[in-house]
């Protein structure tokens, strides 16, 4: 399954807007349990690690079993996000 | 034609009232800035407007480019029919000129008006001084004792609120520096919102957060009264006793001051970008202040006087 990051905002900053996009995600998208969820970055202008921690943290937590990929980006805040929660991870 | 300010009126004099008056008058000259043209503004009232100002600094940033007015919409986020009446003004006193090229017409500002050097002089000069005062107010803001209120349009008493400015700064920061802006925003979105993570509910004396932006001087100021470094981290590692070390934690380890939440990375975000673009932050919570250089140094210092919570000075 792909989810195309953008149709959550092109600004993707703080934890509650990540968990919001999750349960709305988990609510709306999922439905059945994911096998691999591709994270596409296209359009958005700015992630933060904040949103994306909180999204893929209860993505884990809720199916454990998920594989999670990430589409390429140029977009300098994905790059940097991307860099630090797989540095934390 | 002369002119001079009055600073509670903005007064246009004819050449034969001007000679009476150079004469006779007690009013200082020291204020004439036109001589040249039969309709004439003195240069506080130029700049007074926020859409004039707006069109100044995008003109005066680059003289030699002209514009027409949906390219100065998308770029200064106001609307075609306030930027057209502020150009007819600027026209009629000469300090821009228009032509039609095709079906559109071009606005170009004149750079042998007496005006235009005054002007660029002027504007760096009050840019500069707003910078000051922005960092000054932001710091004002969380050293006194008890809080005070601070402009309307610095306060973000909600995440919400501040969500709203941050994205309409991030907009017309897009316009002048491009891709980078969303690095711009992104630092000042994880601190900013980091002050609302650590504090929600547990604000000591005022909610929300102080955040101000220069954008031509390019620096950003976010600031709290809230619970500081040290109370936040010490919620996870109950030995750390001084400003100093919690700040240094902070900005080094991925860890969180919300307990069993795991988190905390933030921070080592924003170091890194500081680092990849060489800009500068200083950070100041308690009695600590830290710097990180362009250079990639940090350098943490006590203080004598002591920060309510925290601020962060962004220059970029």
């Amino acid at each position: 399954m792909i989810i195309k990051l953008y149709k959550f905002g092109d600004l993707l900053i703080s934890r509650p807007a990540g968990r919001e996009a999750y349960l709305s995600a988990k609510a709306y998208l999922f439905t059945k349990t994911p096998q691999i969820i591709e994270f596409d970055f296209e359009q958005v202008k700015v992630l933060t690690p904040s949103w994306i921690d909180e999204f893929i943290t209860l993505l884990k937590k809720e199916y454990p079993q998920v594989k999670i990929e990430f589409h390429k980006s140029n977009n300098p805040t994905v790059i940097s996000s991307l860099k630090v929660i797989s540095s934390s991870s | 034609m002369y002119i001079w300010n009055n600073p509670s009126e903005f007064l246009i004099i004819t050449p034969e009232s001007a000679s009476s008056l150079s004469g006779g008058s007690d009013r200082p000259f020291d204020f004439v800035v036109s001589i040249d043209y039969n309709i004439t503004m003195d240069i506080f009232s130029l700049t007074k407007s926020k859409t004039r100002r707006k069109i100044l600094e995008q003109f005066l940033s680059r003289p030699d480019q002209d514009y027409y007015l949906h390219q100065l919409k998308r770029k200064l986020s106001v609307s075609v029919g306030n930027i057209r009446r502020e150009l007819i003004a600027l026209t009629k006193i000469g300090l821009f000129q228009s032509y039609r090229k095709g079906r559109l017409v071009y606005y170009k500002i004149n750079q042998q008006s007496v005006l235009f050097n005054t002007l660029k002089t002027f504007m760096k000069k009050t840019t500069i001084d707003m910078s000051e005062n922005i960092v000054q107010k932001g710091f004002s803001w969380v050293t006194k004792s008890s809080p005070f209120q601070t402009s309307p349009d610095l306060y973000c008493q909600t995440r919400d609120v501040f969500q709203v400015r941050l994205q309409t700064f991030s907009q017309h920061l897009e316009q002048k520096l491009g891709i980078v802006a969303y690095l711009v925003t992104a630092l000042a979105g994880e601190i900013g919102n980091n002050s609302f993570d650590h504090n929600l509910g547990q604000w000591p004396d005022i909610p929300g957060i102080f955040f101000a932006h220069d954008d031509n001087q390019k620096i950003i100021v976010l600031a709290d009264r809230g619970q500081g470094i040290l109370k936040t981290i010490r919620n996870v590692i109950p030995q750390v006793s001084a400003d100093r070390h919690a700040l240094k934690i902070a900005f080094t380890q991925v860890i969180s001051g919300r307990f069993a939440e795991k988190r905390g990375n933030g921070l080592k975000f924003v170091t890194q970008v500081l680092k990849d673009k060489k800009w500068r932050l200083r950070f100041d919570s308690g009695k600590a202040s830290l710097e990180i250089f362009p250079n990639q140094k940090m350098k943490i210092i006590e203080k004598k006087s002591v920060i309510k919570g925290c601020i962060a000075v962004l220059e970029y």
